[in-house]
């Protein structure tokens, strides 16, 4: 019985080295890339607010980001999303209907998870929505989507534990926490800095840039 | 009803004439001369309330939670205003409120859960919810009776906390008066005179009341005052009139006045005006010894009108905030034995409000019915049970129940314990509010505007997608609902020894917020109200009160407090808040015992006094301190509650002290200062100016 259940043993042991060596083979002709672990600091999102009119119309260029760049893009295509004010667009879906939004050429979307930026450690491609005239996939309003707003202050803050995960234009996927909304983070948010420096995202992020590939 | 046009008519004329009352003043100097000065009757008595139960009740055997502040007190402190002696009370905490006003916290519960009544009538005039305090002098209050827990079973709508009666004077025998002017920091002057003629079957009285000052700045670098100044007046006036010893007649009325510079910024500037009117007629008649009957009319109206204009005088902003309120009332006791008594009431409220931003005018009915059984079951226990009825023309009616019982262990200790229903039915502006916000450009919809203003919204192609479908407000927006458990003892173990303990719990339900129903072209929301959360307030209260000697007493109390929101506390509990310390740190998750609770509310509240007569100067001291232990304000490490995690405004002490001394008996001199140490913090509190150095002088005749 005791030299069966060794034998057993030995051979799950050689079968695994075998597969190992198998799985390093394939590694080998179709490395993949490391996901990008980034931050992005003071991304300006302005947005321009036309109180003449009753009610008061926002305006303004979205401003488009691009995960594989990690930069500000001004490409009619190659973007993923889209910023103006509290606002963020996703590259993929129709038209929500709002003033001077970008047209959509990619397959972007969104969804929210509650977690840590960290434990957010996959994708799901099931949960993923995109823009359409009902709505936004990032749902906008306090208490929505990723902001609340203080009626006190008249402030944005975003709400932790919110983890913004993408889906690029190019079907890659991302994962976003967006940490201040206004310039150079402050901790404390005052009245100046409402009138003066709102408006200036900044956000972490995780890019996974291999296709099929879900996990960041 | 002569008498009662006339009342209002003296009303009028006092405002434009204030020399009319020097009319008045000599016209009864020349009485005085023609007979002979009676002197009111000094009556010893058991201190009583009539609030708890609608019927004149010893305080010390009430099975409620309950509490007088006597004139004697509010005389001694200095008091001008109502907030200035409710702070100083129990488990009480006057808080400012952002929309402008300062309204009071009760067993935790915000100030629009609290009902106000002067003379057992409402005051009304909540424009954001609260009702400012400050707007309620107390230069002709006789006392103040406090009945915490839910209370609609007698009081109907607002009573979910509890009721907050003051109770003025009434004419008594005699012909006297007084005159009073306390000044102090911040250019504070409050001038009164009470006047006071009662003769046989004829009584009057009337209180004049003028309150400046030019406010205080706690924060320099703006163009905006953190109050800005202000004047008001306050006119009072009852005449009671006995057609025989079983029916009297009372009618009284008040005028309050305010005027206060409205300043939003360097250049919007305007001015803001209140006027209140309220006039009460009651007839009293005793049909026998059992019967008693109460006739009662009440009418209010409160207006409230503010406006901005820019550097070149063009209007930038108006608004004008007019409600009136109207209550007849009849009720009726029985005295069935000395031991059973039984009180019902009917009535009929009557309400409108007209105001900028409204969806129309809107009107509230409601007739409501009320039964009350007091009885002594046993030389040990007493009872009450009682239940009101409300029908409204708006939402669904409501029944709220109340029992309580008292039971008699010994001669020094007794336990009390009470049940009771309170609601408060959406406000006007739950309901019609129709408002854009001009800078913005959000809306806010009040529950009944949504099915006529989404349309024309969405018509006018204001609207990108409605979230929450108008059908969806077909079913009417519910009253916000409370139950509140009260647990006591009364201990009086020595002749001079008092302590109470009251152990509270209130269960909220269907508390009214806002959430969004629909998106907008310019990329804002559309706003309206909801029946969402669960509340409960929980804790408890402890008073001591020592009388050491004659001449020194000594009193303490505390209230242990834990508010909540039973959402948030499943959320903490499920782990699904998370936190974040500064802007670049990372989100962490909570855990159960991080909630807080909700905003503004401290876990600590104590108060410590000590009064000291020196009877060879003819001298009152008195020492009293306030602390407050820290609450928060609002959240600041982004997760929309209050948890341990974020910034708390700190606890704080305030101590104050006064010195009344009384000169050749007619006259008063004194000297206090309010919050000796000069605590402020500009950033969270508005509503502590800092040091105030006050003197006084009174006179009576």
């Amino acid at each position: 019985m005791r030299v069966m259940k060794s034998f057993k043993i030995l051979t799950v042991v050689a079968l695994a080295i075998l597969g190992l060596t198998a799985c390093s083979n394939d590694d080998d002709t179709t490395p993949l890339i490391e996901p990008r672990s980034e931050q992005v600091v003071n991304l300006h999102a302005p947005q321009t607010l036309d109180v003449t009119q009753n009610p008061p119309v926002a305006s303004g260029d979205f401003v488009k980001f691009d995960f594989s760049t990690g930069a500000t893009t001004t490409s009619e295509t190659d973007w993923d999303i889209a910023f103006r004010g509290t606002t963020i667009l996703v590259n993929g879906g129709a038209s929500s209907g709002i003033a001077e939004e970008p047209e959509r050429t990619g397959n972007a979307g969104a969804y929210m998870v509650d977690n840590t930026f960290a434990n957010v450690t996959s994708a799901t491609a099931t949960s993923v929505v995109q823009d359409s005239s009902t709505g936004l996939a990032i749902t906008t309003g306090s208490g929505n989507g990723w902001y609340n707003y203080n009626p006190e202050l008249n402030s944005i803050q975003p709400i932790a534990g919110k983890v913004i995960v993408f889906r690029t234009a190019d079907n890659k996927f991302a994962k976003v926490e967006i940490l201040s909304y206004y310039k150079d983070s402050p901790t404390t948010i005052t009245p100046d800095i409402v009138a003066n420096d709102s408006r200036y995202y900044t956000f972490n992020y995780v890019y996974q840039p291999n296709e099929n590939v879900t996990t960041f | 009803m002569f008498i009662f046009a006339a009342n209002i008519l003296l009303f009028r004329m006092i405002t434009n004439k204030i020399y009319f009352l020097f009319f008045l003043f000599f016209t009864l100097k020349s009485v005085v001369a023609q007979q002979e000065k009676e002197l009111a009757k000094v009556e010893v008595l058991e201190e009583v309330i009539i609030s708890a139960t609608r019927t004149i009740r010893q305080l010390s055997s009430l099975p409620l939670p309950a509490q007088i502040i006597a004139k004697k007190e509010i005389k001694a402190i200095n008091s001008i205003r109502l907030s200035d002696i409710l702070n100083e009370q129990t488990g009480l905490i006057t808080v400012p409120d952002f929309g402008g006003g300062e309204g009071i916290q009760l067993q935790g519960l915000d100030s629009q859960y609290t009902l106000i009544l002067i003379d057992g009538v409402p005051l009304v005039g909540r424009s954001a919810g609260t009702l400012d305090l400050n707007r309620v002098s107390v230069g002709n209050i006789k006392q103040i009776e406090i009945i915490k827990g839910a209370s609609s079973s007698l009081y109907g709508n607002e009573a979910l906390g509890g009721v907050i009666n003051i109770i003025t004077e009434d004419p008594k025998d005699g012909i006297n008066g007084n005159a009073n002017y306390r000044g102090g920091s911040f250019a504070t002057h409050d001038i009164s005179t009470n006047l006071n003629y009662k003769k046989n079957k004829f009584g009057i009285n009337a209180f004049v009341n003028r309150f400046s000052s030019d406010g205080y700045d706690l924060v320099d670098t703006d163009a905006v005052n953190t109050v800005e100044p202000f004047s008001n007046y306050t006119l009072t006036s009852k005449i009671a009139y006995n057609f025989n010893d079983k029916t009297k007649l009372l009618v009284s009325g008040r005028f309050y006045h305010q005027k206060q510079d409205n300043v939003a910024n360097a250049t919007l500037k305007g001015k803001s005006e209140l006027n209140e009117w309220n006039t009460l007629a009651k007839l009293d008649h005793t049909f026998n010894e059992k019967w008693s009957g109460y006739l009662e009319f009440y009418a209010t109206q409160y207006n409230a009108e503010e406006f901005l204009n820019d550097e070149i005088g063009n209007s930038f902003f108006t608004s004008d905030f007019n409600q009136n309120f109207m209550r007849p009332e009849f009720r009726t006791t029985y005295q069935l034995n000395e031991k059973n008594a039984f009180i019902a009431g009917i009535g009929l409220t009557h309400e409108r409000l007209k105001r900028t931003d409204f969806l129309g005018t809107p009107v509230f009915n409601s007739p409501y019915i009320y039964a009350q059984y007091d009885g002594n079951l046993t030389e040990k226990i007493n009872i009450i049970l009682g239940a009101r009825f409300d029908d409204h023309n708006e939402y669904q009616s409501q029944f709220s129940p109340k029992g309580a019982i008292r039971y008699k262990l010994n001669d020094k200790i007794a336990i009390k314990s009470s049940v009771g229903y309170g609601f408060k039915t959406p406000d006007f502006r739950q309901l019609y509010f129709d408002f854009t916000n001009a800078t913005v450009g959000y809306t806010i919809l009040g529950y009944n505007a949504v099915k006529t203003r989404i349309p024309q919204l969405d018509a006018d192609g204001q609207l990108l997608s409605v979230i929450v479908p108008v059908n969806a407000f077909d079913v009417n927006l519910k009253p916000e609902r409370s139950t509140g458990y009260n647990f006591g003892i009364d201990v009086n173990s020595f002749s001079n020894l008092k302590l109470s303990l009251n152990i509270f719990r209130n269960d909220i339900e269907n508390l009214i917020d806002t959430r969004v129903i629909a998106r907008k072209t310019n990329g804002q929301n559309v706003f309206s109200y909801y029946n969402v959360n669960e509340v409960y307030t929980q804790g408890l209260e402890f008073n001591a009160h020592y009388k050491f000697n004659e001449n020194v007493t000594i009193s303490g109390g505390y209230q242990l407090l834990y508010a909540k929101d039973k959402q948030a506390e499943s959320d903490f509990e499920n782990r699904r808040v998370f936190a974040r310390i500064t802007p670049n740190s990372p989100s962490f998750r909570l855990k159960k015992d991080d909630y807080f609770g909700l905003y503004n509310r401290s876990r600590h509240m104590a108060n410590f006094k000590i009064f000291y007569t020196i009877p060879k100067w003819n001298l009152d001291t008195n020492l009293r301190t306030t602390y407050r232990s820290k609450f928060g304000l609002f959240d600041t490490n982004g997760n929309s509650y209050l948890d341990q995690y974020d910034e708390f405004v700190n606890g704080y002490t305030i101590c104050d002290f006064t010195v009344n001394k009384t000169i050749y008996k007619q006259y008063q001199i004194g000297f206090g200062i309010d919050n000796i140490f000069n605590f402020k913090d500009p950033q969270n509190i508005s509503n502590i100016a800092g040091r105030i150095i006050y003197g006084t002088f009174n006179f009576n005749f």
